[in-house]
């Protein structure tokens, strides 16, 4: 009896140990669940993880608005010489790295000539375009372009500037950049050379980010700011709810699935958060593979398509009304496919492979590692089944699908995939969805090689007065959407995360349930400087 | 002992090279260029082949091969395409917390598939006998990654008296790196908040891993033993009056033990690698989750290294249990000698 009960307090005892250990600590503190540890080097980070951490450790020249346009950040304004090849930067003075050096030209001209030499992470943006970049005096830098590019500023947002030389004292000197070493690659993979709101404190691999406030950042801060963030390498549905549940986490990702938001949904205290992101949902169809190379037959498919039911997947969503999402700059609708099986069948009846149909069984691919891309080819299949088309659906991991899309006689006839913009134009969209640069990569699965789409899209990109190279963007929009018809544009994303609305102000979500714009450059709805975290708010 | 020692590190080697040859031939035909999924479809081509070069992508299989195992012979796995970093340390970071918990996961199935298959051999075709192997057949179905579920629920959901993700509380500082394990580092160091900190983390992805080959042990064990009840020897010795703790200890344990250790052995090797799910569901950074994010994102160097470190782990792992069957059965021995 007494040894009983003497295990039984110890037990007792182990209870109220572990009750200790498992108590958590409240803090202002804001907490995200991402995909993979975000790479925080400027030069090579470009996933999404990296694009929610890095603007808030660095500032660049300009920052996005969510009404499209840009502000100035680091730069207090620019010129564009009379060729549109010179563009002239001056900036703020005063501005201090968290090394605490000022910021100077001298780091924005070492940051471009970087990212220019490295190629990674954001390069692809200035690699074509920039030749070179010059200081004119200490506040004043200049970029040199090969060629005119009229959303050249807007690209600018993912040129973060980095303290040259902090990244220079740390560099090692057994790199493979001549006498510029590792260019600091190795250093930065768990440190930042930046000036921007937040500094990081720790970075764990496969585990998490962390960084806290930069209490003397040049743009201030509101008390109710958060004092540190942490993003958290996890996106497992089970343990992504149970964090949001025990509050230990304040925004998930955007990967849950619909089951597993509606749940977090009926948690008290959370909502769920829907904002558009300039992502758009595509089936790519192969252009040169039968029957997906006649274009009624894929004006056939686009038309019997059934749109609404795939919406109701995707809650918070918008239909496509072209191949730009609606939420870019120099967006146009133009097209208006809705199931219409009709339509579908008279464009069937004019292919040439309407007599033909079991010859060319057609195959659409979609992604296993995202469960309800399945659900879109099932509604295809069922839906194409109607006017006599018989839809195979494959499914391949994400590295299967890259290397299929790679080759023209590998690729599919379709191909589901979701795709974002590069920087906020409806340019960036359709450059690298129809330009035959981008031909044998995820983002075209078309092959559409249209020489003429080519010439129109360097051309629009060309153009400097943004009216008019919006203009531009909306007939290639126009052709692309009713001419070649190379996609059925099922829909524009609404990025759908759970988030601790009690006590949390986020203020994209607050603009997104306003039915205002919030900025579709990935990552930037993510700026915790705007955040306020309330912790008295908590419900238990 | 010593030439059986000597003879089973020489096989060894063969092994090693064999499994090094066939996972390098099998990392590099999975579809994908590694480059070109590291840097993004828009990344520049002299950076995708400058990454190329760098991993020596430009050069024949048995070139590439060359290069890996010199690099390897040098302690360098060469870097992770994911991580950026060598992956020397990422296996340095990530090995001792899969080896951390397959080593608690190790010790309760042991010790607990000892006392259950005791047990139920004790009281055989009894209540308790039927209740452990109802239980055994339900544990060995589930498969761990459920258990994990379920725990995470029972003990993230309804009853959180028990922290369940990560290796430690976010307030709790990791304790001085000696072994990377952090019970024994905090053990060392008389860091006892960080230690039983670590435990309670420790305690379900364990207890999840350790599930399946828990009743399966104890199946066996109850089998075993129950079998060589109903031999000659033990029913003399009950004859001579032995007390039954005596006989069970002196004659049934050793003989019943010989089948179930080597599956323990195996299943103690192999919990390394089946941790992939468990982790990922208690955001445990160890190798396992390591790996597998390696061969979704085709991470060559790192998937080879992982491969061969698992490998490795299998292999001393088997030779600990030929020696232990070797002293538990003298027949095995005498078998060697002659």
């Amino acid at each position: 009896m007494k040894r009983q009960l003497k295990g039984l307090l110890f037990l007792l005892a182990c209870v109220v140990l572990v009750q200790g250990i498992g108590a958590q600590s409240q803090s202002r503190m804001i907490r995200c669940t991402v995909s993979g540890t975000p790479n925080i080097d400027p030069g090579v980070g470009q996933d999404y993880g990296s694009s929610m951490a890095l603007p808030n450790l660095y500032d660049s020249l300009v920052f996005p608005q969510n009404d499209g346009t840009l502000k100035p950040m680091l730069a207090e304004k620019w010129d564009i010489d009379r060729s549109a090849l010179n563009y002239t930067f001056y900036l703020r003075k005063g501005i201090k790295f968290h090394s605490g050096k000022e910021v100077t030209a001298d780091d924005v001209a070492f940051s471009m000539q970087r990212l220019l030499t490295v190629g990674e992470g954001y390069a692809y943006l200035f690699t074509g375009v920039v030749d070179k970049a010059t200081v004119v005096d200490k506040y004043t830098v200049k970029f040199t372009l090969k060629k005119k590019f009229g959303p050249f500023v807007e690209t600018l947002v993912r040129l973060y500037v980095l303290d040259k030389d902090l990244v220079t004292k740390n560099t090692n000197k057994n790199g493979k950049y001549g006498e510029m070493g590792d260019y600091g690659k190795d250093w930065l993979i768990t440190h930042d050379a930046g000036s921007g709101p937040y500094t990081v404190s720790e970075l764990k691999q496969q585990q998490y980010l962390s960084a806290v406030q930069f209490k003397d950042y040049w743009g201030g801060w509101d008390k109710d700011a958060p004092d540190s963030f942490k993003l958290m390498d996890t996106t497992e549905g089970a343990t992504v709810r149970t964090l949001i549940r025990n509050k230990d986490v304040e925004i998930t990702d955007q990967w849950q699935t619909m089951e597993n938001i509606n749940a977090m949904s009926r948690l008290p205290g959370v909502s769920i958060a829907e904002n558009f992101s300039g992502t758009i949902l595509n089936v790519m169809l192969n252009t040169k593979k039968a029957p997906t190379d006649d274009v009624n037959f894929r004006r056939a498919l686009s038309y019997v398509f059934d749109y609404d039911s795939i919406l109701k997947l995707f809650p918070g969503s918008a239909a496509s009304q072209s191949p730009v999402p609606h939420d870019l700059p120099g967006f146009a609708a133009v097209s208006s496919y809705r199931q219409d099986i009709e339509k579908a069948k008279q464009a069937l009846q004019q292919s040439k492979y309407a007599n033909q149909l079991d010859r060319y069984p057609v195959e659409v691919l979609c992604n296993s590692d995202v469960p309800d891309l399945e659900k879109i080819g099932l509604s295809l299949q069922a839906a194409a089944a109607k006017i006599g088309i018989k839809i195979d659906i494959v499914k391949a991991p994400w590295i299967s699908l890259v290397d299929m899309v790679s080759n023209v006689e590998t690729t599919p006839n379709g191909t589901i995939i979701f795709v974002s913009p590069h920087y906020n134009e409806a340019g960036s969209i359709i450059e690298s969805r129809y330009h035959s640069k981008s031909t044998g990569t995820w983002e075209q699965a078309e092959w559409l090689q249209d020489k003429s789409i080519d010439a129109a899209i360097d051309d629009a990109l060309a153009t400097m007065d943004r009216t008019a190279r919006f203009a531009k963007y909306k007939a290639i929009q126009s052709k692309i959407a009713n001419d070649i018809v190379p996609t059925i544009w099922v829909l524009d994303q609404a990025e759908r995360r759970a988030y601790q609305s009690d006590y949390v102000y986020w203020p994209g979500a607050e603009l997104a349930k306003a039915g205002k714009p919030v900025t579709p450059v990935m990552g930037y709805s993510f700026y915790f400087h705007d955040f306020k975290i309330f912790p008295d708010r908590k419900k238990k | 002992m010593l030439s059986f020692l000597v003879k089973r590190l020489f096989q060894g080697i063969f092994v090693i090279v064999g499994l090094s040859i066939l996972i390098f031939i099998i990392a590099r035909i999975v579809p994908g260029d590694p480059a070109r999924m590291s840097l993004g479809p828009r990344a520049p081509q002299f950076a995708v082949d400058e990454l190329r070069r760098e991993m020596h992508l430009d050069k024949s299989l048995p070139v590439q091969y060359f290069y890996w195992a010199e690099g390897v012979f040098r302690g360098d796995f060469g870097k992770s395409i994911n991580t950026k970093r060598a992956v020397n340390t990422d296996i340095r970071e990530f090995l001792p917390a899969t080896l951390e918990l397959a080593l608690l996961s190790g010790i309760l199935f042991i010790i607990l598939a000892i006392l259950l298959g005791l047990l139920a051999a004790k009281h055989h075709d009894k209540w308790v006998d039927n209740l452990i192997r109802g239980l055994s057949y339900v544990g060995i179905a589930l498969p761990a990654f459920v258990v994990a579920e379920l725990l995470l629920l029972l003990f993230g959901y309804v009853w959180p008296i028990i922290p369940v993700l990560g290796r430690l509380s976010p307030e709790t500082g990791a304790p001085t790196h000696i072994t990377g394990l952090f019970t024994l580092d905090s053990l060392l160091t008389g860091n006892f908040t960080a230690f039983f900190n670590a435990l309670a983390h420790l305690i379900l992805p364990a207890l999840a891993l350790a599930t399946g080959p828990l009743f399966q042990e104890a199946r066996l064990l109850r089998a075993s033993l129950v079998d060589n009840m109903g031999k000659e020897y033990i029913s003399v010795a009950t004859g001579y009056g032995l007390p039954s703790r005596v006989i069970t200890k002196k004659y049934l344990l050793k003989p019943s033990f010989i089948p179930v250790v080597s599956v323990m052995g195996m299943d103690l090797a192999s919990l390394m690698g089946n941790a992939f799910l468990v982790e990922k569901i208690f955001d445990w950074p160890g190798i396992s989750r390591y790996g597998m994010n390696a061969m979704m994102n085709k991470d060559l160097n790192a998937i080879s290294a992982v491969i061969l470190v698992f490998g490795i782990i299998f292999f001393i792992v088997n030779i600990i249990v030929d020696i232990i069957v070797a002293s538990l059965d003298p027949r095995i021995r005498l078998g060697a000698k002659s």
